[in-house]
């Protein structure tokens, strides 16, 4: 599937290329070439995964490679709804090229096909496709939140000292940013929240164990109690603008210490 | 074929000299008529705004000095000035230069505030005056159509106009990236002056949808809330509607802050920390500026809103060399149209050329149809004449109608099958 992958990974290269130089130059002809190359690699990379799915006969979300893959995926998948429900087309500007980057290396990445791992276990149960699936969309979602929140603070900040940069008048104004960021958060939370249960469901019939004290256990735990402030201290509207995007931006950095949090310290969560 | 270009505008020469040069609209219909005599200067426009004057004409390439001669002939005539006044101080452009010219004037780039709109409405009024005269033809008409078409790409293209260059435009700006659109918002205009009035307008223009406006004496709250359809109220109570208020202007008279850190913090609770968004325009400050730390809270008095005009001008000036490779390309451009509108005699040689084939083969085979009375001899030219001009003719109509659109391309094409010299 390395070819296919070749062209889905070619697609978003183009896509974010164009999305960065719409960004630059405001665009409108770019920013449609940006937006065709994404919908054809996302729909090369759909088949890409299906087609992993098939023919490796496992949910493709096991080794590194198909893990980075399957993140960009998710988060094109994102994007998407963002582009169709706010039109903040700079969000693209910084997501398509790490997007291009994830596939990047899951092109480069020669998957080590470890037998050893209980790919079997796995492979039995229709829990592990939904628990992977629904926290790789979380993830996305966080990510997202974490786009919108800096660009909220670089706005924020552009507006109380009255320096406006190139940058600023690029950007989708405050109170879109602070949507998509309430809103993500809201979805993302929703994600993780069925995801953590889906994993814990698994766990207990595996081995009755609900909770192993595993580093991604401990920081998805982390990650969700910020996730859930968030959203209760934005709803009581305390904490808006400012002080909310802050905690996407630090939320996000506890994601990403959850996503990396098994390779790096090993566990009970073996696989990426 | 020679396009000149003479004239004055802001940067070349001070106003007291250029006040004296400028034209009124009927001197400049007047003065077309007398300058353009069709046969040295065959065709002609006159731009003349409070920043230029500029008198754009056609002529035969080896007419170009009499031409300028004649422009200046006519500004001295026209203005009753000595020439000496003001000749050192024009400039003159020929061919592509006057193209360019015309073309950066159009697109705002040659104007005193860069990217300001008005210059293109001048120079459309300019043309309908022209043509109201009489004095644009094949070559001008052309020109000028080609110089709108250059000014709509690069304001379509690039953010030459973007951002706000006035202090009023600023509020307007500034709101849409706070609040990305006006629907549903409240703006409060605070006292009745001339900045802040101008402000309101462009944000009910853009779309804000209840205005609130309060004075210490009622009637020009009044007034002005009868003009704009908003909504005069008490100016005691103030506190009650800054809650309401997302976009505050300010601008009195008085020497203190009328709206202050508390009453801010405290709308801003009742707003359940919504942003909002102050403007004040007033000299000594109305809006306690310590308001600024406040989360969710943004304000602007008029040395910020000074200080993000220059820097939009310069974001300007940057768009407006992006916009240069515009102009460029668009004069190469002119130039193929140009030379397609040239070949429009190619037509009239493509016909002498068949009829010429007709009587060369009449006379080539004239010896084989033996004895003819003159008569019969000049019949017979005249059939086949006739019948190569009736067979070409929807050839020939149809090159005229290319050379008339100008498609450089289909006139090549034409020329490439019957093998006509340029």
């Amino acid at each position: 599937m390395r070819s296919l992958l070749l062209a889905v990974l070619a697609a978003y290269v183009v896509a974010a290329i164009h999305a960065v130089l719409a960004f630059i130059n405001k665009r409108r002809a770019l920013q449609r070439v940006s937006e065709l190359a994404m919908a054809a690699g996302f729909l090369l990379h759909t088949v890409a995964l299906g087609a992993d799915w098939v023919i490796d006969g496992h949910y493709p979300l096991f080794y590194l490679r198909e893990t980075l893959s399957f993140l960009a995926w998710t988060l094109v998948a994102s994007y998407s709804l963002i582009l169709y429900r706010y039109r903040a087309r700079p969000l693209g500007t910084f997501i398509l090229p790490l997007v291009s980057l994830l596939v990047f290396i899951a092109v480069v990445t020669h998957s080590v096909v470890d037998s050893s791992t209980n790919t079997i276990a796995v492979r039995d149960t229709w829990l592990f496709p939904v628990h992977t699936t629904l926290l790789f969309f979380a993830y996305a979602a966080f990510f997202v939140v974490f786009v919108a929140s800096v660009m909220y603070l670089l706005q924020e900040r552009a507006l109380k000292l009255k320096t406006f940069g190139a940058i600023f008048h690029r950007l989708p104004s405050l109170t879109t940013v602070n949507e998509i960021a309430t809103s993500s958060t809201a979805i993302g939370l929703t994600l993780l929240t069925v995801g953590i249960a889906t994993g814990m469901l698994w766990a207990s019939s595996r081995d009755g164990l609900l909770w192993h004290n595993d580093p991604k256990e401990i920081f998805a735990a982390l990650t969700w109690l910020l996730y859930v402030s968030l959203i209760v201290y934005r709803s009581t509207a305390d904490w808006r603008g400012r002080r909310a995007a802050w905690i996407g931006v630090a939320g996000f950095a506890l994601v990403l210490c959850t996503f990396f949090g098994a390779r790096m310290m090993g566990g009970y969560h073996v696989f990426g | 074929m020679s396009i000149v270009l003479v004239g004055v505008n802001h940067k070349s020469t001070p106003l007291a000299v250029r006040e004296l040069l400028a034209l009124s609209d009927d001197a400049c219909a007047s003065g077309l008529r007398s300058l353009v005599d069709g046969e040295i200067v065959r065709e002609g426009l006159i731009v003349s705004t409070c920043n230029r004057v500029e008198v754009l004409t056609e002529t035969a390439e080896a007419q170009l000095n009499e031409t300028t001669e004649r422009i200046i002939e006519f500004l001295t005539r026209a203005n009753e000035l000595p020439r000496t006044q003001f000749e050192t101080q024009l400039y003159q452009h020929t061919d592509d230069q006057a193209v360019r010219h015309l073309f950066r004037v159009a697109s705002s780039l040659d104007s005193m505030v860069v990217g300001e709109p008005q210059v293109l409405g001048q120079v459309r009024r300019a043309y309908s005056i022209a043509l109201e005269a009489g004095t644009t033809g094949r070559i001008l008409n052309r020109l000028v159509h080609h110089a709108f078409r250059v000014a709509k790409r690069v304001r379509t293209e690039t953010g030459i106009g973007a951002n706000a260059v006035s202090i009023s435009y600023m509020a307007v700006e500034l709101g849409k990236k706070i609040f990305d659109s006006f629907a549903g918002q409240t703006a409060l205009l605070i006292g009745a002056g001339e900045m802040a009035e101008l402000a309101a307008r462009h944000l009910v223009n853009a779309g804000v949808s209840n205005v609130l406006l309060t004075n210490r004496s009622e009637e020009p709250a009044r007034a002005l809330a009868r003009e704009l359809g908003g909504t005069p109220v008490d100016f005691g109570r103030l506190a009650e509607y800054l809650p309401q208020a997302d976009i505050v202007i300010c601008s009195t008279a008085a020497g203190h802050y009328i709206v202050t850190e508390q009453m801010v913090r405290d709308a801003l609770i009742k707003r359940r920390n919504r942003p909002a968004f102050f403007i004040d325009i007033s000299v000594p400050r109305n809006i306690d500026p310590a308001i600024g730390k406040i989360p969710n809270v943004f304000v602007f008095d008029v040395d910020d809103l000074e200080s993000v005009v220059s820097s939009n001008i310069r974001e300007r000036e940057r768009e407006a060399e992006r916009a240069e490779l515009i102009v460029e390309s668009e004069i190469m451009q002119f130039q193929q149209a140009l030379r397609a509108l040239e070949s429009g005699p190619a037509v009239g040689a493509l016909k002498q050329m068949l009829q010429d084939i007709a009587r060369q083969e009449l006379k080539r085979q004239r010896n084989r149809l033996g004895a003819l009375s003159p008569e019969q001899e000049s019949g017979i030219e005249n059939l086949l004449v006739s019948t190569v001009n009736k067979i070409s003719h929807p050839v020939l109509s149809q090159m005229r109608h290319s050379t008339d659109a100008s498609d450089a391309e289909i006139i090549q094409a034409w020329r490439d099958i019957f093998g006509l010299e340029e």
